[in-house]
């Protein structure tokens, strides 16, 4: 993936200070990358290898961590996350009739993106609120007994809420886009 | 190293140092155990691959002798019905995963699976599974080596020469499950990779998945 | 001088404590749950219109966040104390409820009587929980203050006997008396397992070192259950107290509570927990003025089941993958840094302050001779009282679903209870009356494990359950050994073609031997017990897999291939259009006669039509094999 301008520089910061503040033991692996990921909203590649450099370990090795863990995610997340529950409570009341929902309306398969980098679609396990299942996190406010109809409540609050910014402030909008098809 | 014990594996008396490990005690006199992951020089096996499990008279289930000490006046089987039934069921899992095309491959004839398959009168087909036909990409950017995944059993001999010998730190075991994998940092090339090109990690391949390209030719 | 003794200084931070509790009772209370399942139904906007009709009224009341009691199907809950009347507990409460009780309860003094659910104290007036047909099972041992106490405040626990525990180990009590103390109280692990927790700590202790460990394992990665959750959320303290004591015993110094990260509730209560405890000298240098010393520090794990075994999870702490290794040395010979480390359940350290305070054979009195004390469950799925319970070991499951959790809701048929997690069985109606303890449920095929218990009902699909369960430990395997990586995938393969109609009858067969081969040679118990979910429902519904095989038809119909969504003519009203505006692919049609019909070939069996087509008309069925009956 190529990186936006000035993110390169964002990255290095951010990594240089949670090495400083962590220390260098390879015990700090998990942590330091947890507190990158919470910075940047992914793990870049170049975050990879310089906590790899700053923790003396093979680069490989903080790769084959960071695929290994659920948590860590190698792309950027879209603006708005959709996480649903497939613990046993919400798989069995429709938590996979709510999955398949969404990636109809979002056009995208659970674990992607969307091209805009709107929305991102992801499965979890339990969240602990099997009393109101099926649950779906929105940008992790928990939504309880979430039936198709509900997610397309759910999607059209954010069209709206799109709809009024960009009414509010168009131009900004197109400037954004000119500049990300430029990178 | 531990005093000197007297051990019996199937019915035959041999001395090993206590507190050494079944498998290589066994080998050592000439008794075979099939094995892939075993690395004689790691302190705790890692004990993956599933295939050389023995009886030990006094325990209830097979063990694996990459991790069993030796003690004194142990009785060890290295075949009884439920072991010979556990290694068939895992050899078949393997084979599952494993690109079997052995006419064309570089180790025909060297490969560890063909020798268990022989040592145990094992079929080197799928009997009851279909094949998992994973797609990875074949890397051949070393020159003098090729990486095909699809032949890896995941035996990690590779990546423990590498991180714990070599000291290069240019592949390792990566992602989780089904996906685990022997990869570079970010799946590149292995040329793009800290790779030395010191081949040690191919020598210790049991299977065609590393190979020296001389050989394949 | 004159020593001060640990116990002494103990009483007058109790005095302290009970003299703030007993000072809040001279004005009104409002106590609202806020553990997660609290705040996810709301508790927190409830919290806030409680706070502002306060404010307007000018009424002087206190309000304060307490943790989850168990009810979570009532949540948001809330406590109401109010001098001269009972303290009256109301479920459901919304906003308009908390406006209106504010209103009548607190500005005037009438309880509302129609909205409470339970009085508090006993009364003349209104039921408490002892009236509840589940009080005569419940025992609550760990879950007692859960939902009453403040988890935010230390001092909430210390007016309720914490610590008390800990102040009498560290004065009256040698290590081998805690460790014989703990084995004659017969407690075993909670985590799953069922390890006699005596037995591990006493081989901590006994192994020789300088440096040993203590870990909570608050991993809790079965999907489906969240009491450990619940217990950090609304009891912290219960769990460090157990820490402090396991610590004390073995000679450690450091301790760590291991917690998933997807718990950021839990993680800031602890926090907070934590912090406060060291400031009043219950954690650092020289606790109690004993010559011990024991801090706690918070590892947040990044979300892999396979963390919660305990070499994986240690393993993680290190840096590494949280990949299993194989046994022995044991954690409590070589753990953490390859240190002697007691590594246990967060329901195992909290039962710990009890058996130290109350005495062995106090717990051994709760439960059977081979399971002492209580269990806890959350009960969840097809059943009316969802939530946590907390009953002695030996109730039935019987007992647990019909009475604690009133049954099966929508007037539906009870099919099977789902127990353990993905390393559990499904046991049918026919096992009802074995009693909840470690041995009995293993008999029947079943786990203890860590006290996940979903009922299933008439409409949920064996099969489909399996494969649920499958999926998730094929998905969760660390993927190093060879049976459970590859095995667990081939059994996901044949139950996905079962439940999908293309399986055979041999397929069984495999399936069998797959389970037994990878239950007896996988490395570590995720793999091993990977195959109960398959072994119990081929063992108790095998008519279930015969059905899908030879007949293409899904008894449950919930299996979306061998189904078809069909509009009985019939029964549809032609009036209303309800259906057709609900589905999301423009699937069901008006046709000429003005019924609605659905078109198959678009369909995408969402079940919206079924949800929505109202009850009066309820026109919208399922079929199983999928086959449209001839008009
Ligand atoms: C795959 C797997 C997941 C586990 N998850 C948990 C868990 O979430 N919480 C837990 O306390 N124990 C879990 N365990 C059990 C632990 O390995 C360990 O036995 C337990 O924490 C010991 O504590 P106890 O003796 O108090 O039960 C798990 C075990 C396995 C194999
Ligand atoms: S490449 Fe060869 S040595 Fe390396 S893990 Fe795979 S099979 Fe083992
Ligand atoms: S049984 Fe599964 S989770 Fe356990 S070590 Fe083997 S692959 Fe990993
Ligand atoms: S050699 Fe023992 S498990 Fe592989």
């Amino acid at each position: 993936m190529t990186l936006l301008e000035g993110e390169r520089e964002v990255i290095l910061k951010h990594v240089k200070e949670i090495l400083d503040d962590r220390g260098t033991s390879r015990e700090n692996l998990i942590p330091v990358l947890q507190q990158v990921q919470d910075k940047l909203g992914y793990l870049p590649d170049l975050a990879m290898q310089k906590i790899a450099a700053g923790l003396d370990i093979p680069t490989v090795d903080v790769y084959g961590i960071a695929t290994f863990y659920n948590q860590f995610r190698m792309n950027p997340p879209g603006d708005h996350q959709f996480k649903v529950c497939m613990g046993t409570a919400c798989y069995m009341v429709g938590g996979n009739i709510a999955i398949e929902s969404f990636e109809r309306r979002l056009e995208i398969r659970e674990g992607e993106t969307t091209p805009d980098r709107k929305f991102s679609l992801e499965r979890v396990a339990c969240v602990g609120c099997c009393t109101m299942a099926p649950v779906v996190l929105v940008d992790e406010e928990v939504e309880g007994h979430v039936t198709p109809t509900r997610v397309d409540g759910i999607l059209l609050a954010f069209e709206t809420e799109t709809e009024k910014e960009e009414g509010k402030n168009g131009e900004g909008i197109e400037e954004k886009e000119e500049r990300r098809s430029d990178a | 190293m531990g005093k000197k014990i007297t051990l019996t594996i199937d019915d035959r008396q041999v001395t090993a140092f206590e507190g050494e490990k079944l498998l290589w005690v066994a080998l050592e006199n000439d008794i075979y155990i099939p094995h892939l992951c075993a690395i004689k020089e790691e302190e705790r096996p890692s004990a993956s691959c599933r295939l050389c499990f023995v009886e030990v008279e006094g325990f209830s289930h097979p063990v694996t002798a990459c991790t069993q000490e030796v003690y004194a006046g142990m009785i060890v089987k290295t075949r009884s019905p439920r072991v010979d039934r556990l290694v068939k069921s895992a050899f078949e899992l393997l084979l599952s995963d494993h690109r079997l095309e052995c006419a064309k491959c570089p180790k025909n004839r060297s490969c560890e699976l063909q020798k268990i398959a022989k040592e145990r009168k094992l079929k080197l087909r799928l009997t009851r599974l279909k094949p998992l036909e994973k797609e990875y990409a074949i890397d051949e950017s070393m020159g003098s080596f090729v990486f095909d995944p699809s032949r890896c059993v995941l035996c990690g001999r590779c990546v423990y020469v590498d991180h714990q010998e070599v000291e290069v730190g240019a592949i390792g075991f990566t992602h989780r499950g089904l996906q685990r994998k022997v990869t570079t940092f970010g799946g590149g090339l292995l040329a793009d990779s800290p790779c030395t090109g010191c081949g040690r990690c191919v020598e210790v391949c049991p299977v065609g998945a590393l190979f020296f390209t001389d050989k394949a030719g | 001088m004159k020593v001060i003794t640990a116990v002494e200084r103990y009483t007058e931070l109790k005095t302290k404590a009970q003299e703030k509790v007993n000072s809040l009772q001279d004005k009104p209370l409002v106590r609202i749950g806020t553990a997660t399942c609290g705040l996810a139904a709301g508790a927190l906007q409830v919290k806030e219109t409680f706070e502002e009709e306060i404010k307007n009224k000018g009424l002087d009341v206190r309000i304060q966040e307490v943790g989850c009691m168990g009810h979570c199907y009532a949540e948001p809950l809330a406590i109401i104390s109010k001098p001269g009347f009972p303290s009256f507990c109301y479920g459901k409460v919304d906003e308009g409820l908390a406006k209106l009780l504010v209103d009548s309860f607190l500005e005037n003094d009438d309880p509302c009587y129609e909205y409470a659910m339970v009085a508090l104290e006993p009364n003349d007036i209104f039921p408490t929980f002892t009236d509840f047909p589940r009080d005569a099972y419940e025992k609550k041992i760990i879950l007692e203050h859960c939902g009453f106490i403040d988890p935010g405040d230390i001092e909430h626990y210390i007016a309720h006997e914490g610590y008390a525990a800990l102040a009498k180990a560290l004065e009256e009590m040698k290590p081998e008396e805690i460790i014989s103390e703990m084995t004659a109280s017969g407690l075993r692990g909670r985590g799953g397992a069922g390890f006699p927790v005596g037995k591990k700590w006493s081989l901590c202790k006994d192994t020789p070192d300088e440096v040993k460990y203590i870990i909570c394992n608050a991993d809790e990665g079965d999907p489906g259950a969240f009491m450990d959750r619940n217990v950090l959320e609304s009891n912290p303290h219960q769990v460090i107290e157990g820490m402090l004591i396991s610590a004390y015993t073995v000679g450690a110094e450091k301790g760590y509570i291991y917690i998933r990260n997807e718990y950021p509730l839990a993680i800031q209560r602890i926090e907070t927990a934590l912090e406060q405890a060291r400031e009043i000298g219950l954690l650092g240098d020289s606790i109690f003025g004993s010559p011990f010393n024991f801090d706690l520090e918070i590892f947040e794990g990044s979300g892999a089941f396979v963390c919660g075994e305990e070499s994986a999870l240690v393993s993680s702490m290190e840096g590494k993958m949280g990949i299993p290794q194989a046994r022995p040395p044991y954690m409590a010979v070589s753990g953490f840094r390859g240190r002697p480390t007691v590594l246990n359940n967060v329901k195992t350290f909290a039962y710990v302050p009890t058996i130290i305070r109350k005495g062995a054979d106090y717990f051994k009195s709760v439960g059977t001779s081979d399971s002492s004390g209580t269990a806890v469950f959350t009960l969840v799925g097809k059943v009316a009282n969802t939530g946590l319970v907390e009953v002695p070991m030996g109730t039935t499951l019987r007992q647990l679903i019909f009475d604690i959790g009133e049954g099966i809701p929508a007037e539906k048929e009870f099919k099977a209870v789902q127990i353990g997690g993905p390393s559990g069985g499904c046991l049918p109606e026919t096992k009802l009356d074995i009693p909840i303890d470690f041995d009995s449920l293993a008999e029947a095929g079943a786990i203890m494990g860590s006290g996940g218990l979903v009922v299933l009902d008439e409409d949920d699909c064996m099969v489909a359950i399996a494969r649920y369960f499958l999926e998730f430990t094929q998905q969760e395997s660390c993927g190093k050994c060879t049976f459970c990586r590859l095995g667990t995938k081939h059994m996901l393969d044949i139950l996905t073609r079962i439940t999908q109609g293309k399986g055979e009858m041999a397929d069984l067969e495999i399936l069998q031997e797959l389970a037994e081969d990878i239950k007896m040679g996988s490395l570590c118990n995720l793999g091993k017990t990977a195959p109960n979910p398959i072994l119990t429902t081929l063992r108790y519904f095998r008519d279930e897999y015969e059905a899908h095989i030879l007949e293409g038809r899904c008894p449950a119909c919930m299996c979306k291939d061998l189904i078809l969504y069909y509009i009985v003519p019939e029964k549809c009203s032609k009036l209303c259009n309800v259906c057709v505006g609900s589905c999301p692919v423009e699937a069901i049609y008006t046709r000429e006669d003005g019924l609605k019909a659905i078109d198959q070939e678009k369909c995408v069996k969402c079940d919206n039509c079924l949800k929505t087509c109202p009850p009066e008309h309820d026109a919208v069925i399922k079929l199983s094999p999928p086959v449209l009956p001839e008009d």
